[in-house]
């Protein structure tokens, strides 16, 4: 069985090497053509996935071998519940990105296709490593192709200062995790995951690697201080560079906070540090909302609303980590850091796709000189509609369930913080209908909109596919609740202890 | 030992076959001498050679970083030609003191007893001060020669000194007995004196700050060949040779000097990476890389255990790799551009993409990304040096997060402008397409998987 997690991680490596090779204008149907069976083979992947298993967090597919002796670090890869939704979400996305820019025609494009699908087997190998060096490895391996991505098709003015500090920003936290995974090590019989988990490690020790870790996810989340790279590099990334870093990459951090940082130092959470982590994440909440408001660029906004919304994620796990280290086991914030993370993933990438399918028809990004658009482009207005819908968390769609589950386990631990954070549902509205409306109705210059026209076949494959999991995930949401429940009971389990 | 007589006698060859033609075939007679020597390398010593009374010694670590030595100078010998562009003529004498500055550093990889040390020293740096001036209608290698003679001859005056200081105190030459004498007499002041000369003179050689600032000059000055050669063949003898005297002959007082070089360690790693982010030239940023380089390797010194010499060797080996990776470019864009300003390189990704594809993965390498060998070199230096000293970890950590912006205005230079400012007309030659090949492909080897290097050379 292992075979199929092996083939998911290197179908994407082969392919992009292929890719890369081939100087073609049709290697991106080769690069679709790859990134579509890498979706049919996770969706394989569900069918034999036991879901609801017998032992909290038992891994399935997994595949161990000896990598290295001298390292005592090891190929080690496995699927639980919340490794199989990353992987959904990663290889559902992925196509979908890729056939987005099929209208684009700027030079180069196989290298941009094979840094995408480069891209791709970075994440999945974050997403499955049950090795500390090898989540480390992977996780520096999705910065490379995501940094080219940006610097080689980033707006031509400004992409060398973004594309630099966000590298820079992102290795600087890196860099820390590594020490702290390290120091982690020496105190443990080896690199792998449950050795780490049970590393000999004094108070002091804990509260410092915690700091460590943490930056490393505070960074690409991002939290409220450490996110000052974020909107302009959203901003000035090509589209499909600001779907992948918002969609798929940024759930790596929340990924790993509760892989990686919660289960090791569960002591620092009972302690000052995790009311910091908290308090600095609500900050988030209501500062990135705050400011999407008056922001007059469409991708600035969107930036800024992602903010709001990790804010939110964090803020509930460390919620429900604090009450289950206080002894009460809640894993609550877990399932809607994770469902929202999912949902939150669909939504971003639809609403950066409506932006950019904005700028095409606009020419511009600055939201006060477009209107009228849904006038000339119906489909266009309905879908961009119930993705938006989705991203402000109305009922029945993807978006409520998470918000309420990460609201409700930010109320066990403190209502006054559940008031503040929840405003993020209030605001998100204010701030999306700003955009929509702006957009969409009123007086628009009448030539802009006569040629606009409405979506093209790519665009409405990518925006309806977007859609039917924006629907069907508001309304049937049980099944990725009972993806995560065991893994997320194991690991809040041995937070307790 | 008969590595070191096979060098030495190619060497000779090489020089007398500069009579009959201009460097053509001395080039081709290194590369054949040295390969033979790395074959012979692997070999067992032959018993004759195995006993020099006790001044030589030519054991397993000696073996190893001599491999590493041999595999870097072919390297840099595939890739000589034009790079000596201003003369021509006389090339062959310039082979040759490259393979004399070889032999003196192999006889640092062995040397068991201080006399030998200090001619290894000798007879590693003195071709270099002229090879650093073999570009003798340039102003600035004649100024790197003899600021690198001055310097040199600085650190011998130091080098001398204190092995006097040692020799007065323990009576010997002899590494192991210096040892001895170091354990049964921690306290001796004339002896720790002699031994904290040795180490600022070493320091020079290994370029610590701030006993560094030779080499920017120096680097930036020599012809972009000897620089690679410095910055890797000779960085790895002299660092080798500082290591083994330190961590053998000086072990006994480990206490007296270890917090010295962690001061070294600070301020090299501060100055090094925030010079080498002011510079706007990419030979002298390379420098100071250089410098910063070893301010990451001395961290060596921290938590020592058995595989530390293995450690060291792993560092050396990507970190010249890389330079040879990155130099080879350098190289490249001098002889069209006759300049080596960040803009010199814009857009070169579009012409020679394999070179560039080379000199990134060796940058990227530098800054310890992982996947290529440099990422696993500094994680294993880290590790080993985080119980003991964690500060010049957390410091190391904040010195490669400078130089990651560095490294990578290089990387953008070469991969970011949309257009080449390179004609078409002129292409590499494939011998330089097959090295950068080779490089890329032993970097990610290495990365990849580091337990290849260790059997490799047979650990």
């Amino acid at each position: 069985m292992s075979y199929l997690l092996l083939t998911l991680l290197l179908l994407p490596l082969i392919g992009s090497v292929l890719v890369f090779a081939w100087k073609n204008p049709a290697s991106k149907y080769l690069a679709l053509g790859i990134a579509f069976a890498q979706m049919l083979l996770t969706f394989y992947m569900l069918t034999g996935f036991d879901f609801k298993p017998t032992v909290d967090g038992v891994l399935q597919y997994e595949i161990n071998y000896p990598w290295s002796n001298y390292i005592k670090s090891n190929l080690h890869f496995g699927i639980d519940g919340m490794s199989m939704l990353m992987l959904l979400l990663t290889n559902i996305l992925t196509p979908l990105i890729i056939l987005s820019s099929f209208n684009e025609k700027p030079g180069y494009r196989n290298t941009f296709y094979g840094l995408i699908l480069l891209m791709q087997f970075g994440l999945i190998g974050v997403f499955t490593s049950l090795d500390g060096l090898l989540f480390y490895i992977f996780w520096e391996v999705t910065l490379i192709p995501i940094w080219l991505i940006a610097g080689i098709w980033g707006q031509e003015d400004k992409k060398i200062q973004f594309t630099t500090r966000f590298f820079v920003y992102t290795f600087v936290g890196s860099l820390f995790m590594l020490i702290g995974l390290i120091y982690v090590y020496n105190h443990s019989a080896s690199f792998t995951l449950t050795d780490l988990y049970n590393a000999d490690l004094t108070s002091g020790a804990q509260t410092v690697i915690f700091w460590f870790i943490f930056f490393a996810f505070a960074v690409k989340l991002p939290i409220f201080p450490f996110h000052s790279w974020q909107p302009d590099t959203y901003t000035y990334s090509p589209t499909q560079g600001s779907m992948l870093l918002s969609g798929i990459m940024l759930k790596m951090a929340v990924y790993g906070l509760l892989r990686w940082l919660l289960p090791i130092t569960p002591e620092p959470i009972l302690g000052i540090s995790g009311q910091i982590v908290l308090v600095l994440a609500i900050i988030g909440v209501v500062h990135g909302a705050l400011i999407a408001i008056i922001q007059n660029d469409s991708k600035r906004l969107i930036a800024y609303s992602s903010l709001s919304h990790v804010g939110l994620m964090t803020a509930g796990i460390m919620a429900s980590a604090i009450l289950t280290v206080k002894g009460t086991l809640m894993i609550e914030g877990g399932e809607g850091a994770l469902i929202q993370s999912f949902a939150h993933g669909i939504n971003v990438v639809g609403l950066f796709y409506c932006a950019d399918i904005l700028y095409k028809r606009f020419k511009t990004r600055d939201i006060r000189q477009m209107g009228g658009l849904a006038r000339v482009a119906p489909k266009f207005a309905v879908l961009f509609m119930v993705i938006l819908l989705g991203s402000i968390a109305l009922p029945l769609t993807n978006g409520f369930v998470g918000e309420f589950i990460l609201i409700k386990s930010i109320f066990d631990y403190s209502i006054i913080a559940a008031v503040i954070a929840g405003t993020t549902m209030i605001f998100s509205s204010v701030y999306l209908f700003r955009f929509y409306a702006k957009a969409m109705f009123g007086e628009g210059d009448e030539e802009v909109l006569a040629s606009a026209g409405d979506l093209t076949g790519v665009e409405f494959s990518v925006l309806a596919s977007l859609v039917v999991f924006v629907i069907f995930l508001g309304i049937f949401p049980q099944p990725i609740l009972d993806m995560v429940n065991s893994s997320l009971k194991f690991i809040f389990t041995s937070m307790m202890n | 030992m008969s590595v070191l007589i096979i060098i030495f006698l190619t060497a000779v060859i090489a020089l007398f076959a500069g009579v009959f033609e201009q460097g053509k075939f001395s080039r081709y007679i290194g590369i054949l001498g040295l390969m033979i020597a790395f074959y012979v390398s692997f070999l067992p010593e032959i018993s004759f050679f195995s006993q020099y009374q006790h001044m030589f010694e030519f054991g397993a670590n000696a073996a190893l970083f001599t491999k590493i030595a041999i595999v870097i100078t072919i390297l840099l010998f595939f890739l000589g030609g034009f790079s000596f562009s201003n003369h021509r003529n006389h090339q062959s004498e310039l082979y040759a003191l490259m393979l004399f500055s070889l032999c003196g550093g192999i006889i640092l990889f062995g040397f068991q007893n201080l006399v030998t040390l200090f001619l290894g020293v000798e007879i590693l740096s003195i071709p270099l001060y002229v090879l650093a001036g073999s570009n003798k209608t340039d102003l600035r290698s004649n100024e790197a020669s003899i600021k690198y003679f001055l310097m040199g001859a600085f650190a011998t005056g130091f080098l001398l000194f204190g092995v006097a200081l040692i020799y007065g105190s323990s009576g010997s030459f002899d590494l192991y007995k210096i040892h001895e004498f170091a354990v049964v007499n921690p306290k001796n002041l004339m002896f720790i004196l002699g031994a904290v000369l040795m180490l600022v003179a070493l320091a020079f050689k290994v370029s610590l700050a701030p006993f560094h600032m030779w080499s920017p000059d120096v680097y930036q000055g020599s012809p972009s060949l000897i620089t690679a050669f410095m910055m890797s063949v000779v960085k790895i003898a002299s660092f080798f040779a500082f290591f083994k005297l330190m961590t053998i002959g000086f072990l006994g007082i480990t206490g007296e000097w270890i917090n010295i070089i962690g001061v070294l360690i600070i301020i090299t790693l501060f100055l090094a990476n925030v010079m080498g982010l002011a510079q706007t030239n990419v030979k002298r940023m390379l420098a100071y890389s250089s410098v910063s380089h070893v301010g990451y390797l001395s961290l060596i010194f921290y938590g020592m255990n058995s595989l530390s010499s293995y450690n060291l060797a792993f560092y050396l080996f990507a970190y010249s790799l890389a330079t040879v990776g990155v130099m080879m470019c350098l190289i490249w864009v001098e002889k069209l551009k006759r300049e080596t300003s960040y803009t010199a390189f814009n857009g070169l990704a579009h012409t020679e993409p394999i070179l560039a594809v080379a000199a990134t993965v060796s940058l990227l390498s530098m800054a310890g990304i992982p996947l290529t060998a440099g990422f696993m070199g500094k994680f294993s230096i880290f590790a080993q040096a985080i119980d003991q000293a964690p500060f010049l970890v957390l410091v190391a950590v904040l010195g490669s997060a400078i130089s990651i912006a560095y490294y990578l205005r290089l990387i953008m230079a070469m991969f970011f402008p949309k257009e080449s400012s390179f004609k078409t007309s002129e292409r590499v030659s494939l011998t330089y397409n097959i090295v950068a090949v080779f490089i890329i492909f032993a970097l990610v080897t290495m990365g990849v998987f580091p337990d290849l290097f260790a059997k490799q050379f047979g650990l």
